[in-house]
């Protein structure tokens, strides 16, 4: 089973996070919904969608470089 | 690519102490960013040291981005030598920190830190607040949009509890 350690999660010290004004903006930009759908997976299958999304840029990047050489 | 499970399975069933810190720990927090390597702080003591070295060397870690011939010996006392290394190793790109900025080493960050279980093995990852903490605090412009995406997490957290 994957999870996170709730108990040591607990015990952890607080840390008091002041809002900054140059963040707050930035966040006007990220798109909640792709927050709440990772949110619901398991951290094990958070990395391995990571994973994927590595060998799909390398593909991508890999088409790329192929199509510039044959220009 | 990186692969983060055999590194990860690798050091944690060695025995390695460390701790996940940079993109894969937002990874594992829900940050829907793609990194590139796996950022570690390790605990620097001679048996842990020993240990790093012991269960990386037959993955060839070299100096990133280093050119090929510089001399590099992958030992414990390059480890002691040095304090922070971005490696290159046969599993994938390896940053391993033996002090962050706002953050400090191993002992100090180890109280801000959770335990996850994954991959068949157990491992400490950064704590939310604390990786937003030194993210905020290494005041790269790059790490903006990581930052702000990060307390969207934390603010969707604390919507659902």
């Amino acid at each position: 089973m994957v999870y996170l350690d709730e108990d040591s999660a607990m015990k952890r010290p607080k840390i008091s996070i002041e809002p900054d004004p140059v963040i707050e903006a930035y966040k006007k930009g990220i798109d909640r919904t792709l927050v709440r759908q990772n949110l619901r997976l398991t951290v094990e299958q958070r990395i391995e969608e990571l994973m994927k999304l590595q060998q799909f840029a390398e593909e991508v990047r890999r088409a790329g470089r192929e199509a510039e050489r044959q220009r | 690519m990186t692969d983060y499970r055999q590194l990860i399975s690798l050091l944690a069933g060695a025995g390695v102490e460390f701790i996940l810190i940079g993109g894969v720990a937002a990874v594992a927090h829900g940050s829907t960013r793609l990194t590139k390597d796996l950022d570690i702080v390790y605990r620097r003591t001679e048996e842990n040291v020993s240990r790093l070295v012991r269960v990386l060397a037959p993955y060839h870690p070299y100096l990133r981005g280093a050119p090929p011939g510089l001399p590099f010996e992958w030992s414990e006392r390059t480890i002691w030598n040095g304090l922070n290394f971005t490696l290159t190793t046969s599993l994938g790109a390896l940053d391993l920190f033996g002090e962050i900025t706002g953050g400090g080493g191993y002992d100090e960050l180890l109280p801000h830190s959770i335990r996850l279980h994954l991959f068949g093995v157990e491992c400490w990852c950064l704590g939310l607040e604390r990786l937003i903490y030194v993210k905020r605090a290494a005041g790269r412009p790059r790490d903006l949009e990581a930052i702000a995406e990060l307390e969207v997490i934390l603010e969707e957290r604390e919507r659902r509890s």
